[in-house]
């Protein structure tokens, strides 16, 4: 974190509200983020605000514009849930009906198939082939006890297999203070960028936002920044990442200098 | 007021309260019993129809005060015929409303009332019980609160804003100078007062008395209402009270108090001494007091009840019947060969033999009187793949190895690397032989455990090929092009905080903050429905021992039970305050437990959404529930790093295991209930002597009827080993099928 001296009011400001709030611990980038969100919030009321004041055909931005700009955002963008009499309410009458009685010999009790996601028309175009191909590696989605070179049997039903521990009981021996490393050699980063046309085509949301932007390709910088963020988990992830940031040089700055795994939620797409 | 927006269980306290009261005091009796009596009758009407009604009636009664006061004579009159309200029960209504504020002698108390409104009021009564109307319909007007019953939950002001911090101080000195047996009791009115006059004065719009009021006092509450206290000390506006649902819910239902019948007559008489008693007003408004005969509390006992945001529970809510007994096992025959591939053994064969014939039902043949039935609810008839597995089952216990104190069990870690803070909810089969993990990237990963891998259903056109008649035809319909060891599932859009298997390994729930919880399946490894109810963050999903139920909970504060048939909930636990963290179907499928962020457990009936328990002592969010395999017990951990432990079938705390110093994420029972293993946010897992713990219970004389427990502090005594991972925090545990207990966590490299 920068020194007291070199950090803008603002910063100072929400470092305090933080800590009057009670958060004590947490990663530097969040007052950027916090402070994000604030400069976009109170410009979006503000700017409400002004729309209303011209429309009652007032001078200046009044408190009560502001008010009622405060107001229509709150519906929109904070939804609170439902208050407690409500919930009360309607558990009462769902909880009247008696459980359904069970069909016996059925198959797979799923709803009818209007509500079910059985029928997708779409399919995913993930490159596991190509990744894997490369090097073969990726080998730590193999989290098993040992180290990840080589390969023992995980534990069956039972047996523990690991070396130290065995078939003794009584011994209460904790196997946490095995460490593996996981390597993760450059080459592989590089064969893992290569065609990372991860398109989702009709899927919401998330993979959704990484569709706007089908022209871009990633490009060598990606490289560098697959290794920065390296959730080696899965392939997934390395393709969200160099998604995002090949996004990032198509100018679309403010949500995408962040790790895929922040969720900001209040940049509704 | 305040009481009638809630359901049917505060309706009965209001009812309760009353009578309470007035058979106590020597005050006025005649404006109590007047809107006591009325109060029932509208009370006495049929439970499910009678608090809508009640609603209805206080909606129309707060418009056509509304229409008065604008001169709207015409339209008073319409809707007075068509609404069929009395002149006399609207005025009594009112009367009900402010009959909290207005239950007392004194005239200095009629004269607060008069001058504390500002709307024109004559002196007649009249315009009294219009004015707290009146005063909430303008903070309506200007709120434009679609929900007029929230509104006529409003506080009415009790008095000068300016004299709070005298009245508060009056109290503490009185406290401070009882009996020290009484005082005890007597602080627990601290904190609820605080916060109810606090809310008040920003409620009103007094935000300079407000802060000084907060500056004052708020450095005499108890320790672990500081988290409570600091939300509190960010709102100073009356617009920061509307998006925060918690304070809301808080305000409006009745904090529970209990007290001793000697403490309960010197606090009243007290208050009924003084000349401005607001806070009597405000205590009879928002508070419930549960008096019982008896030796007033110590320090320590109130402590360990006390710290939920509702308070305590009422000695009636724990008194209703709990089936906490096992369901009869299904009687399955065992064929005889495949014993015999399995026995290595001379003793090891007659031993199996024998456990063969007793092991599926219980002993006894009659019915446990505290099991529920069989058909109580619906439960799925057993397919054949079930009567398997439950073979398997059996065989898998038959070589358990039994736990103690002398008998620690291995415990084998799996640490998940690289995932950055991302992992955010674990679970493994019941046979341990999948895990799947949620993630903070909305993905969910499932690996296979054993060497045998994942693999897919083979597509539609394949199927058609092959030989149904084999024996091995199980195998042949899965594709050997799709082995892997771990598959990714694919479709939340928001993290995954919470994962299931079903009981046959067939499916897999998922639940996140997209609030939808996902279904999908093992074979194909693809979603297969999309439960959508909750519009929040769903918290918690489990499914039914027994499969087809699961039960959901997240940020909107309450519980849903769903089947997978169904696509709305069947049953919805409304009660808590705050968000529902977590939820846990009892070993019968009869009862849920949801633990929450209002520091409450609760005990919900599956077949007709009651609640039947409500267990409070925690003083932080509780993340972690288990029951044990006996189905008597519950165990709760919260982020005070207390494991407390619940008796089901008396509804009382029985121990309090203390050790960790943080949150505590995972608990389970070892597969007899010997042992219990507590994992946290610590890095460590600890095991405890749950047996112990549970077989003092059994010994000791309950006093079931006042419910006081004194707890011992054993802590030490039933600690019997703390096993520490590096830097691994511990997010889920399970005991295998032979007692090896499983632990899984992330690694946090800082």
């Amino acid at each position: 974190m920068a020194s007291p001296k070199t950090v803008p009011k603002d910063a100072q400001v929400m470092m305090q509200i933080l800590k009057d709030m009670g958060i004590t611990e947490y990663e530097p980038r969040v007052i950027n983020q916090m402070l994000e969100f604030t400069y976009r919030y109170i410009t979006t009321i503000i700017e409400d605000a002004k729309i209303y004041s011209t429309h009652a055909k007032k001078s200046t931005v009044d408190a009560d514009d502001i008010r009622l700009a405060i107001q229509c955002r709150v519906d929109q963008s904070f939804i609170s849930p439902p208050p407690r009499d409500f919930l009360l309410d309607i558990a009462r009458q769902k909880n009247q009906t008696p459980l359904p009685l069970i069909k016996p010999y059925t198959g797979p009790r799923l709803p009818p198939d209007r509500y079910c996601l059985t029928a997708p028309n779409y399919r995913l175009k993930s490159l596991q082939k190509k990744v894997s191909s490369s090097a073969g590696r990726i080998t730590v989605p193999r989290l098993s006890v040992g180290a990840v070179s080589s390969r023992p049997s995980t534990p069956t039903l039972g047996t523990p297999s690991v070396q130290t521990v065995g078939t003794k009981v009584g011994t209460p021996v904790s196997l946490t203070g095995q460490r593996f490393t996981v390597q993760i050699p450059s080459s592989q980063a590089a064969s893992v960028k290569s065609g990372h046309e991860y398109c989702l085509k009709s899927h919401g949301n998330l993979f959704g936002k990484m569709c706007t932007n089908p022209a871009a390709t990633p490009t060598t910088p990606t490289v560098q920044n697959v290794l920065i963020n390296p959730s080696l988990i899965g392939s997934k992830n390395i393709l969200i990442t160099t998604n995002m940031v090949s996004q990032n040089s198509s100018g679309d700055s403010t949500s995408l200098k962040r790790k895929h795994e922040d969720e900001d939620d209040y940049d509704a797409l | 007021m305040a009481a009638v927006q809630d359901g049917q269980m505060e309706l009965d306290a209001e009812k309760e309260t009353k009578p309470e009261i007035l058979s106590d005091g020597t005050s006025n009796l005649s404006g109590n019993t007047a809107s006591g009596t009325l109060s029932s009758s509208p009370l006495t009407a049929a439970p499910a129809g009678g608090a809508p009604k009640m609603e209805d009636q206080q909606t129309l009664i707060a418009v056509l005060q509304f229409l008065k006061r604008n001169k709207l004579t015409d339209s008073v009159e319409i809707l007075r015929r068509e609404a069929g309200l009395g002149e006399d029960q609207e005025d009594s209504q009112a009367t009900d409303g402010s009959g909290g504020g207005k239950g007392d002698v004194d005239g200095g108390d009629a004269n607060s009332l008069l001058s504390r409104v500002s709307i024109t009021s004559a002196a007649a009564p009249q315009s009294m019980c219009d004015s707290p109307l009146m005063f909430m319909l303008s903070a309506a007007g200007a709120d434009d609160q679609p929900d007029v019953s929230v509104v006529l939950s409003a506080y009415s002001q009790q008095g000068d804003p300016s004299l709070y911090q005298v009245y508060y101080s009056g109290l503490k000195n009185f406290i401070e100078s009882v009996l020290d047996c009484h005082r005890a009791e007597l602080s627990q009115l601290f904190y609820p007062l605080f916060v109810h006059m606090y809310l008040e004065l920003v409620y009103n719009n007094h935000e300079n008395e407000a802060k000084a009021f907060f500056e004052k006092f708020s450095g005499d509450q108890e320790c672990y209402y500081q988290d409570d206290l600091r939300v509190l000390c960010g709102l100073t506006k009356k617009e920061h009270l509307k998006g925060n649902e918690v304070l809301l819910d808080f305000r409006t239902s009745r904090f529970v108090l209990r007290i001793s019948r000697d403490s309960y007559q010197l606090l009243k008489r007290h208050l009924q001494e003084r000349h401005n008693n607001q806070i009597w007003n405000i205590i009879q408004e928002h508070l419930y007091i549960d008096i019982f005969d008896g030796m007033p509390r110590s320090k320590s006992q109130i402590d360990s009840m006390s710290g939920s945001l509702a308070g305590e529970g009422k000695r009636e809510v724990n008194k209703a019947k709990v089936f906490h007994g096992l369901l009869k096992e299904p009687e399955i025959e065992v064929p005889l060969d495949d014993e015999d591939d399995e026995a290595e053994n001379e003793e090891g064969k007659p031993k199996k033999k024998k456990t063969k014939k007793d092991s599926l039902g219980s002993k006894s043949k009659k019915q446990d009187p505290n099991a529920p039935q069989q058909n109580r609810i619906p439960l799925p008839e057993l397919k054949d793949s079930d009567k398997l597995d439950k073979i398997m089952y059996m065989k898998e216990s038959t070589k358990r190895i039994r736990l103690g104190p002398e008998n620690l069990p291995s415990i084998c870690f799996y640490t998940f690397l690289n995932a950055y803070q991302g992992l955010t909810a674990v679970d493994f089969t019941d046979d341990s032989s999948l895990l799947a993990g949620g993630f903070a990237d909305s993905t969910v990963r499932v690996w296979s455990v054993t060497p045998k891998k994942l693999r897919k259903v083979k597509s539609a056109a394949d199927l058609n090929m092959i030989d149904k008649e084999s024996d091995d035809v199980l195998e042949r319909i899965m594709d050997e092009k799709t082995a892997s060891e771990s598959k990714i599932l694919y479709g939340h859009s928001g993290p995954v905080y919470g994962v299931s298997f079903s009981p046959d390994r067939n499916y897999l729930l998922s639940s996140s903050e997209d609030g939808t919880v996902r279904l999908w399946s093992l074979l194909t490894f693809t979603c297969l429905v999309g439960y959508k109810g909750h519009n929040y963050p769903v918290w918690d999903t489990q499914f039914s021992p027994f499969g087809y139920y699961f039960v959901s909970g997240g940020h909107d504060r309450v519980a849903r039970l769903w089947a997978t048939d169904h696509y709305q909930p069947l049953r919805i636990f409304a009660g808590h305050l705050a968000d529902v963290t977590c939820t846990r179907f009892h070993p019968n499928s009869n009862y849920v437990a949801t633990g929450s962020t209002d520091r409450t457990i609760r005990l919900w009936d599956v077949l007709n959404g009651n609640c039947v328990r409500i267990f409070t002592g925690h003083k932080g969010p509780i993340h972690s529930l288990a029951f044990s395999p006996n189905g008597k017990f519950l165990a709760s951990g919260s982020t005070d790093g207390r494991v407390l432990l619940w008796d089901i079938g008396h509804g009382l705390m029985i121990g309090e295991l203390k050790g960790h110093t943080d949150t505590i994420y995972s608990l389970k029972f070892s597969r007899d209930g010997e042992i219990l293993a507590s994992g946290s946010m610590d890095n460590t897992v600890r095991l405890w002597n749950s047996m112990k713990a549970f077989d003092e219970v059994e010994t000791d004389d309950f006093t079931a009827t006042t419910g006081h427990i004194h707890l011992p502090d054993n802590s030490q005594e039933l600690l019997l080993g703390t096993y520490h991972s590096k830097s691994t925090p511990v997010t889920h545990l399970h005991f295998t099928r032979r007692n090896l207990l499983l632990a899984a966590g992330a690694y946090n490299s800082q």
